[in-house]
């Protein structure tokens, strides 16, 4: 049975610590704050707690406001509200004043979403937040990281957006891990056969992608590129001059996500093969995580595969 | 010794001068829509809104979003004769490099207080600016003005319920009601009216008046600040083009430059710049 803790409360837990010492953080709701665990805050702080009812867009624009007098407002619901129906207002009035709001998108992911259906699992997220200039954009592989990454960005002077999940989350780091913004994790390293990265709970699949790789002899490099943006592209293109081949392996669309930025590297800093492990740009439908991950190909197995195919790319070039 | 009303008469008068002036010089820019709200514009930054021009972001200040942010040069145009920068700076609108962008940039322009010029959402930063003033025990007011053509947009009565619910007695929205939007008149484009009731509807206090009448202008403002247990909207009646004749009744002036022919006709209409 797989241990699992909830990045929701997680999230809940690192906002109370820092409204502890900064009368400045405030939380904003569309309807929302029994989704992401949000009671023990209004509970200790009434006043500090916003409720907008289920309007996105104006809890986006009305969070500018808070921010743009001085306070440090945290909007959290659903991923997909944030990014798609509240994108311009997060583009326009957030991203574009540089103004110190952070969001916090939950059922990131297509195995996050699980259950509920494409209308609730978010795989386009991250993509979305990247275009978009001067917004830090997060995602934390577990609950521990979750809370060690509201206050990194909370630290941090301008817009965030932090990925979390379903409340039901894989546990990837059994012990403390400081949570570094803006570095990417090397995570195991066994061999530099090829560099596999990757970030979310998937992390779980793919360190065991890389026992099997290495039973069977292929030696990898697995790193955790927990911050999209900014990218750590020094640390990326030294691993990549080292392993000459990249799989990367992410619970988002093909499109626009890790494996795109990774590409972007590459393309422009240091060509070698590469293979994108992720949801290729279709639909998925309503089901348990784990079998979800299988199906839509980002299962252990696929991520062996992807590793070989790379490899046997990499040695015919 | 002239009375406070027509001193801001004059204000706006100069301030429609610099409109169709700047529009001219930069050639570019939303003259229909600058000068129907100069009027209140004049009102706000030269009688009613307490703000100190050499600390723009003192925290304290009475705030204002153009939420019509196409009617910027109003806006710039009061700035300026405010004293938040040089007057020289207006004929530089819309061009590169400039501190005045073709629509409100919060980081760029000494005096905005808010990015603006997405319709509809005035508002729902409004109240963003009015929850953090009474989270910090701060006396200012927030005003918006909106246009009535940009009602249309969804997050407008998102926001309205929303500034009900939080009894947001410091937040005051004017309407620049010139019945005109980019493709013609806005009970053809998609109706809205009447405007009032839906607000009232809303619970919020709701006021009617001539917005090119600087009494009245006046008057109602302090009629909203007597309201402090809900928001205040003011629908104000104008006229888009207010001033220059020839802009009146003719929709291309939503956003048209004047050819220099054009700017003396309307300059001899409006008088000189004194």
């Amino acid at each position: 049975m797989m241990k699992t803790e909830s990045t929701r409360v997680a999230f809940t837990e690192g906002l109370m610590e820092l409204a502890k010492e900064d009368p400045n953080v405030v939380l904003v709701c569309s309807d929302s704050m029994l989704v992401i665990r949000a009671q023990p805050f209004i509970k200790a702080y009434p006043d500090r707690f916003f409720e907008t009812g289920i309007a996105e867009q104006n809890a986006v624009a009305c969070a500018a406001g808070l921010a743009s007098c001085g306070l440090t407002p945290f909007f959290a619901t659903y991923a997909g509200f944030i990014t798609m129906r509240a994108c311009e207002q997060v583009r326009t009035f957030i991203a574009y004043p540089g103004l110190n709001v952070k969001l916090i998108g939950a059922n990131g992911g297509m195995a996050s979403g699980e259950r509920e259906g494409v209308t609730h699992q978010f795989f386009e997220d991250l993509g979305i937040m990247r275009t978009i200039p001067g917004i830090t954009v997060v995602v934390p592989a577990d609950a521990s990281q979750v809370k060690q990454a509201v206050k990194a960005v909370a630290r941090i002077k301008g817009p965030a957006y932090i990925r979390i999940g379903s409340g039901r989350d894989p546990v990837v780091f059994d012990n403390y891990e400081p949570f570094k913004l803006g570095k990417i994790r090397i995570l195991k390293e066994s061999g530099k056969d090829a560099a596999l990265f990757t970030n979310g709970f998937v992390i779980n699949r793919v360190l065991k992608a890389a026992e099997i790789l290495e039973r069977e002899g292929i030696r990898t490099l697995v790193a955790e590129v927990h911050t999209l943006k900014p990218l750590d592209v020094e640390s990326i293109v030294q691993i990549l001059g080292e392993t000459r081949a990249a799989v990367t392996v992410e619970d988002h669309n093909i499109i626009g996500g890790l494996g795109s930025a990774i590409a972007e590297v590459i393309a422009e800093e240091i060509p070698v093969p590469l293979v994108r492990v992720g949801l290729r740009d279709i639909y998925p439908e309503s089901g348990r995580p784990e079998e979800l991950l299988d199906h839509y190909g980002i299962g252990v197995a696929d991520i062996v595969n992807a590793v070989k195919k790379v490899v046997k790319r990499k040695g015919s070039s | 010794m002239k009375n406070e009303v027509e001193i801001l008469t004059e204000i706006a008068r100069l301030i429609r001068i610099d409109v169709v002036t700047m529009i001219h010089m930069a050639g570019d820019g939303h003259p229909g829509p600058s000068l129907s709200c100069a009027d209140i514009i004049a009102a706000l930054y030269f009688n009613v809104m307490r703000v100190d021009p050499a600390n723009p972001n003192w925290p304290e200040r009475d705030r204002f979003i153009l939420s019509k942010g196409h009617a910027c040069p109003a806006l710039y145009a009061a700035l300026a004769r405010r004293g938040y920068f040089p007057h020289a700076e207006l004929p530089k609108l819309r061009s590169l490099g400039s501190i005045l962008q073709g629509h409100p940039d919060i980081n760029k322009t000494p005096g905005i207080d808010m990015t603006s010029g997405s319709l509809g959402n005035g508002i729902s930063i409004g109240i963003g600016m009015a929850l953090a003033g009474r989270l910090k025990g701060q006396k200012y007011f927030t005003y918006v003005l909106t246009g009535d053509g940009e009602l249309q947009e969804g997050i407008v009565w998102e926001a309205l319920m929303m500034a009900k619910k939080y009894r947001l007695g410091r937040l005051i929205v004017f309407v620049d009601n010139n019945e005109m939007q980019s493709s013609g008149y806005v009970k053809e484009v998609s109706s809205l009216y009447p405007i009032l009731p839906k607000f009232e509807a809303f619970g919020w206090h709701c006021q009617e008046i001539d917005g090119h009448n600087i009494g009245e202008i006046l008057d109602a403002v302090k009629a909203a600040h007597d309201v402090t247990d809900r928001p205040s909207m003011i629908l104000a009646h104008t006229v888009k083009g207010k001033g220059v004749p020839y802009m009146i009744g003719n929709n291309s002036w939503h956003k048209r430059v004047p050819t220099k022919d054009e700017l003396n006709l309307a300059l001899a209409v409006l008088g000189g710049d004194d």
